[in-house]
């Protein structure tokens, strides 16, 4: 039964190391063409991640600033 | 030759124009919206905090008013290319109708399946597989986008294509190009942080609102914190892509920016003015009065110290030698299409990069016949057309200067509040609440001027220097076209009217009430689930 259950588990952990990987050569690939012949649509890919990471990190630092100010107070 | 009334044409230009300006309302917000949606579900699933989820909702709810009519309001411009523009369609179909058939295949089918599956699935998928789904309808709002501007690049730059004179229309020579033209990838780029730019003001505004009177606290320091983020970035994205676009004006449509800069003489370099303001006349062909930078205009434009940006009148007298150059291809063609001689198609592909300059000479020759210009009255025509190559000089010079003061002021505001909002310092200052809030429209305003340069800077050709707008339209009768137009500012002034009646009483209504309305929403569902089970 356990047996079992480590070779699913890993099966499971090498087909998900197996996606990531083409995933990673998939946007090597994009990275490579795209980059060359379509840079503004390139930047349009990696500046938009990075816009919804930033602002996604400054709502974040919000949370952690209210944390932060709501400790303070029930320390005082 | 057998002429479309001109009123037609007109009549047909101002519905476009008013159902493009007005369908572009809805879409900035579009594309915007998606990817804050995703930005907000993101922080979400990473942090399992409710208050994103409620975000993401209540923001979506506003998003889905939107989209509808946006929708809406955008299939019927499809439409008008085959009504309307029949000629047009015809003569470049092939270049525009493709990416205009994947937008609506691909993109169209991909925005609205999963728009679906963002509203009503919330409680149905696991959390990262809506995720998933809200990334898949941000990318394909934006990808519908991408499509349309790839079509309208086509229009602004035709490369990748040639006309081909047994079909009489333009055909493909590289898909590839076309997609990846570097024309298309800055149209779509700048387009789609516009809409950055657009949604971020707007939730930006809306949490403004709610700030100022002390309502949904924690909802709208949230978002009014990610929507500054996302606007400042996005802000300076535009101008960057304006900068490029403005040089890629420079290299491949010269008569656009000297109008966008109302230059009618060639500079010299490298002490050239940037006109901050002025009226420019496009009767006397001159500037009444001037408020200049100096110095600006030769970098900003050409990238260099030493380049020259050609004027107006330069423009025109270079146009001369192309008229004549068209007026030869076109006898050419007409006499291949009779023969099919190869001498004569020979001819023809020698001048066939002149032809839209022979078409716009109709107007001028006599019986609207170029090909049967008789040779004393050859010279009269070709001096007459050479004006007709200039666009309004000063509707193309201030839609962009609109434009250009516009993203200044968002890049400064977006400024502004990004360092109060992290300073957690926006309920002191009140008046940057108040700005943001009376900001909202300012970006859907931009981008309407963006269109008004871009197009009105196209003029006067649909298909720049391969067609004139006047042989694009379709030969509709005057009644038909005053009939129709009526029925769009009717029906569309309905939509508006619907619009921002939903969008004031949701915005009014607020998260709270919002989260009540899901509970109301889903005890229902589950009371309905329960009477079956
Ligand atoms: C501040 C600097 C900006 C510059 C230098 C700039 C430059 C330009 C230029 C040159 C065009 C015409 C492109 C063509 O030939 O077709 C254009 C079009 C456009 N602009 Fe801007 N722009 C700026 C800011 C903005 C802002 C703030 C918005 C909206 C929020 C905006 C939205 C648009 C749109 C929607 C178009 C039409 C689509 C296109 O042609 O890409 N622009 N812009």
């Amino acid at each position: 039964m356990t047996l079992i259950a480590t070779e699913e588990l890993r099966s499971m952990k090498i087909f998900r190391l197996a996606g990531l990987a083409l995933a990673l050569v998939v946007a090597l690939l994009f990275a490579v063409f795209v980059g060359d012949q379509g840079p503004w649509y390139f930047a349009w890919v990696i500046g938009t991640v990075m816009i919804v990471l930033i602002s996604g990190a400054g709502a974040v630092l919000l949370d952690a600033q209210e944390d932060g100010v709501a400790n303070t107070e029930k320390l005082s | 030759m057998d002429f479309i009334n001109p009123q037609v044409v007109d009549l047909s230009r101002l519905q476009f124009a008013l159902t493009a300006l007005y369908h572009f309302m809805f879409v900035p917000l579009t594309l915007g919206l998606t990817f804050m949606l995703a930005a907000m579900e993101t922080v979400y699933v990473v942090t399992g905090r409710k208050i994103y989820r409620d975000m993401a909702q209540f923001w979506g709810k506003l998003f889905g008013i939107n989209f509808a009519i946006g929708v809406a309001t955008g299939l019927t411009m499809e439409f008008e290319f085959g009504t309307n523009w029949s000629m047009y369609s015809h003569f470049f179909g092939d270049m525009f109708g493709t990416p205009l058939a994947i937008e609506g295949l691909m993109a169209f089918f991909m925005e609205s399946t999963f728009v679906g599956l963002m509203f009503f699935g919330w409680d149905r998928l696991s959390k990262p597989g809506h995720l998933a789904i809200t990334y898949l309808v941000a990318l394909g709002s934006n990808l519908s986008a991408l499509w349309i501007l790839i079509a309208n690049a086509g229009m602004n730059v035709p490369e990748g294509a040639h006309f081909d004179a047994d079909t009489m229309r333009m055909q493909f020579d590289s898909f590839v190009h076309v997609v990846f033209s570097q024309d298309a990838q800055a149209k779509f780029v700048h387009t789609s942080v516009a809409g950055y730019v657009a949604a971020s003001m707007f939730v930006m505004g809306i949490s403004a609102f709610y700030l100022l009177r002390g309502q949904h606290r924690e909802l709208a320091a949230r978002s009014f914190r990610m929507a500054a983020l996302f606007g400042i970035i996005s802000s300076v994205a535009v101008i960057t892509l304006g900068d490029v676009l403005g040089r890629m004006d420079y290299e491949k449509q010269p008569t656009k920016i000297a109008a966008i800069e109302g230059l009618w003489h060639t500079t010299k370099p490298p002490y050239e003015p940037w006109i901050l303001a002025a009226l420019p006349d496009d009767e006397k062909q001159v500037n009444h009065f001037e408020i200049n930078i100096p110095y600006v205009l030769t970098p900003l434009i050409t990238h260099s110290f030493n380049q020259p940006v050609i004027g107006m009148y330069e423009l025109e007298e270079q146009a001369g030698p192309r008229i004549r150059s068209g007026i030869i291809a076109l006898t050419a063609l007409r006499r291949y299409g009779e023969t099919h001689d190869k001498a004569d198609l020979n001819l023809f592909n020698a001048h066939q990069d002149d032809m839209g300059f022979g078409f716009l000479a109709t107007r001028h020759a006599p019986n609207q016949d170029v090909t049967n210009i008789p040779a004393d009255q050859l010279d009269a025509v070709v001096k007459q057309t050479q004006p007709d190559i200039l666009p309004n000089v000063f509707v193309t010079f201030w839609s962009f200067r609109f434009m250009v003061f516009l993203g200044g002021y968002f890049f400064a505001i977006f400024a502004v509040a990004a360092l109060l909002s992290l300073k957690n310092r926006l309920e002191a200052n009140p008046w940057l609440l108040k700005a943001t809030m009376w900001s909202i429209p300012l970006p859907i305003l931009a981008t309407e001027f963006g269109w008004i340069t871009a197009e009105a800077g196209r003029q006067p050709w649909t298909v720049f220097n391969k067609l004139p707008t006047f042989l694009s339209a379709s030969g509709h009768s005057t009644g038909y076209m005053v009939f129709s137009l009526a029925g769009f500012a009717l029906l569309y002034s309905v939509f508006i009217a619907a619009e921002l009646y939903l969008m004031f009483r949701f915005a009014r209504l607020g998260p709270e009430e919002h989260g009540t309305h899901h509970d109301e929403t889903d005890a229902l569902l589950s009371h309905f689930h329960g009477s079956h089970a």
